[in-house]
């Protein structure tokens, strides 16, 4: 048989000959599951949630803050406030286009501070441009739609107005991520997805913790290709 | 690399220059302990958790082999709807083909890479490379042996075999690396010159953890975060599938990632989980323009309604390898598989037969750690065993073997033959231990023997039976008590 242009039968009907199906079906049906597994989380309030989604991100050396709504541009702003880490040089910044950040008036609190030497909002208008500021930039700033309490995870989908490179290219991550948006494991997120019917964005990415390899000698470096430094703000 | 490799020598050979390599299985037994207690833990403080969920991906995961056609089908399709490119693969060939197509139509030449078995057992690289593609491996790991030119020795760790100083001394040598040998300074080093490859390629290449049959998504599980930097910026990307990547929906992946970091790492999760579901949206400025799916069998399919079929539930976690007493000795290099340690021993002759895996498949002590401690529970010492039962049926095992276990036989069940043994028996080893009461080193050029006395004292048989001295013994306890009445 040449190679190359197999079609979907091609691949499909040696499974269906091995199973002994003459063709494949029309529609299987989910069995009902006979087990389900208990979770660690089972059984926490959403406060305790919370709690342990913080006390897990410090345990992958995530720095955790927590502010209100109308705190979140002064607590950001503390965050980018020493420039770029270990040097305390000047830093540039670049952030989602978010409503919310719009609202909390953070693009003119990050301007304003005296070691931010350029903002730069993603826009989806201004092409490549987006990227090449988040390769120089050492801030990268997102609102994230979920947060994950069992493994400290927070949920980031790629959109028009946040790109994949902000969570990825700058030297520090800082994902926002609302309190009430906190649940228990991985599961209720996809729960969510399923329920909601609608088609996935071209990427979720679930984010827990920094950049991180052990291949040489199973040591620890922190800082391989994505973020060195995640920060979490909690916003209550 | 095929799924074979280093084939020109025999298993005992490479067995035996592994066992020579202290640093080596050094590095395999301070991963093995590292990722046992680290697991351990995890495991524990799931309490009954750990086991439900493995049960449940087990049942999960059976309903997808025993439906595999069907699910196939589906992901495939949804995966079109998104507007991923599919390809089908039935063999690696068929693969190759199409990845080569795909580069030629784009007029590519340069592509990176985060790590993917599949890639690895078609030999991928070596193909790309042949042609003139420049393809840049992206693991640290995976970038380090490619740059040493060297193969991987663990499948989660795979170039746990160099030691700092080497690995510093290769960049040195090839990349004009001018620093330390310390493991954070290497890193931030290849951290600033892959991020160049990423930005540039035009194509990446990558794997999948798992495929989401009623989404259509693939899935990316890394810690270093080079799987999204390929998924990231290259226009074009190319995924690599494998028909027994697949689980039905959402929420089974979900019961699949609690179990795949745990296993594999000993972490609950991996820094980067990415779930991607067809090319960039619209408005979007990064991801890939295009996506193309590589959706493989290349032999699994035969896995299906066999014998074999549990190890269609293979998620890839090495868990099997960090716990095993051999995989420890002889490390990845030994087996000659790209899968190496017990799931290898069950998968590569699944999927490449007997003819060329040597006695592979008796490089197992049937010991069992591996079935405890395999996340979807797959009795994986069992299909060892299974595949020395076919090989010895099928008379691929050594020729000599049959004879000898001709002559065993015949010992054991003829009587005079029996005692005839049991009467030269002593003699011959009392001359051969130079009237010592042990075999020693120096018995060691006898052929079978050799195996055992060349590391061991093997004791020499007494010359008085149990039963004679056991007769004698009652009989004597009989005079005794008729003497005192």
């Amino acid at each position: 048989m040449a190679l190359g242009n197999k079609t979907l039968n091609d691949l499909v009907s040696p499974i269906s000959a091995q199973l002994g199906n003459a063709r494949v079906a029309d529609k299987v049906d989910m069995p009902e599951w006979e087990f389900k597994a208990q979770r660690v989380t089972d059984g926490l309030s959403h406060e305790q949630l919370v709690d342990m989604f913080q006390a897990e991100a410090e345990k992958v050396r995530v720095k955790v803050s927590r502010c209100s709504a109308a705190d979140l541009a002064t607590c950001i702003g503390d965050i980018v406030r020493e420039g770029v880490p270990g040097t305390g040089e000047e830093c540039e910044v670049v952030c989602a286009n978010d409503e919310r950040f719009e609202q909390a008036g953070l693009y003119d609190a990050l301007k304003r501070r005296k070691l931010v030497s350029k903002v730069t909002v993603w826009d989806p208008e201004a092409g490549d441009a987006n990227v090449d500021a988040a390769l120089v930039a050492t801030y990268g700033i997102t609102y994230t739609t979920g947060g994950i309490a069992e493994t400290a995870t927070v949920v980031q989908p790629t959109s028009a107005n946040c790109g994949r490179a902000i969570s990825l290219l700058p030297l520090v991550h800082i994902a926002v991520v609302d309190a009430s948006s906190i649940v228990a494991t991985m599961h209720d997120v996809m729960k969510g997805f399923e329920e909601s019917g609608e088609k996935l964005p071209s990427q979720v990415c679930f984010i827990s913790g920094p950049s991180a390899t052990a291949d040489i000698e199973l040591v620890r470096v922190e800082g391989v290709h994505g973020p060195m430094y995640v920060h979490y703000v909690i916003v209550e | 690399m095929a799924i074979l490799y280093n084939t020109e020598a025999t298993l005992a050979e490479r067995v035996e220059e592994c066992l020579e390599d202290d640093f080596k299985h050094n590095a395999i037994k301070n991963a093995q302990e590292a990722f046992y207690v680290s697991r351990g833990k995890l495991v524990e403080e799931m309490g009954d958790g750990w086991q439900q969920l493995r049960m449940h991906a087990m049942e999960v995961r059976n309903h997808v082999t025993e439906n595999l056609d069907y699910y196939v089908k589906q992901f495939a399709e949804n995966a079109e709807a998104n507007g991923c490119i599919m390809h089908y693969a039935p063999t690696g060939d068929d693969a190759l083909w199409e990845v080569l197509d795909i580069f030629e139509k784009h007029g590519a030449a340069y592509a990176v890479k985060s790590k993917s078995m599949m890639t690895e057992e078609v030999g991928l690289n070596e193909i790309l490379e042949e042609t003139g593609i420049k393809i840049v491996e992206t693991d640290c790991a995976e970038n380090i042996l490619q740059t040493a030119e060297s193969k991987p020795s663990h499948i989660v760790v795979p170039a746990l075999h160099f030691n700092r100083d080497a690995i510093a001394d290769i960049y040195r040598e090839k990349r004009g690396y001018t620093g330390s040998n310390v493991p954070e300074e290497i890193t931030h080093f290849l951290r600033k010159i892959l991020r160049h490859e990423f930005m540039e390629a035009e194509v990446g290449i990558r794997g999948c953890n798992f495929a989401v049959a009623s989404t259509g998504s693939v899935t990316l599980v890394t810690n270093e975060g080079n799987g999204r930097m390929v998924d990231s910026f290259p226009k074009v990307q190319i995924v690599f599938v494998g028909i027994d990547r697949i689980v039905p929906d959402l929420e089974s992946l979900d019961t699949m990632m609690a179990l795949l970091p745990r296993s594999a790492v000993g972490a609950k999760m991996t820094a980067y989980f990415s779930l991607d579901s067809g090319p960039r949206g619209a408005g979007e400025i990064d991801g890939p323009e295009e996506v193309h799916i590589i959706f493989m069998d290349n032999g699994r399919h035969e896995l299906a309604n066999s014998e074999f079929s549990d190890m269609l539930r293979c998620m890839r976690c090495g868990a099997c390898l960090n716990i095993c007493p051999v995989y420890r000795h002889i490390t990845g290099h030994g087996y000659g598989s790209i899968y190496p340690g017990p799931m290898g021993l069950v998968l590569t002759p699944g999927l490449v037969g007997y003819d060329d895996i040597d006695n592979m498949v008796f490089a197992c002590s049937l010991c069992g750690a591996c079935t405890e401690h395999c996340p979807v529970s797959i009795p994986i010492h069992d299909l060892v065993r299974q595949h020395r039962i076919n090989m010895v049926d099928e008379h691929k095992n050594h020729a000599i073997e049959v004879p000898i276990f001709k002559a065993l036989g015949l010992f054991w069940s003829s009587r005079p033959v029996y005692m005839a043994g049991m009467t030269l028996g002593p003699p011959i080893m009392k001359a051969l231990a130079h009237g010592g009461q042990a075999l020693d080193a120096s018995s060691a050029w006898i052929p079978v023997v050799k195996g055992w006395t060349s590391t061991r004292d093997f004791d020499v048989l007494s010359s008085t039976r149990f039963r004679t001295w056991f007769k004698a013994h009652k009989e004597a306890q009989a005079d005794e008590k008729g003497g005192e009445q």
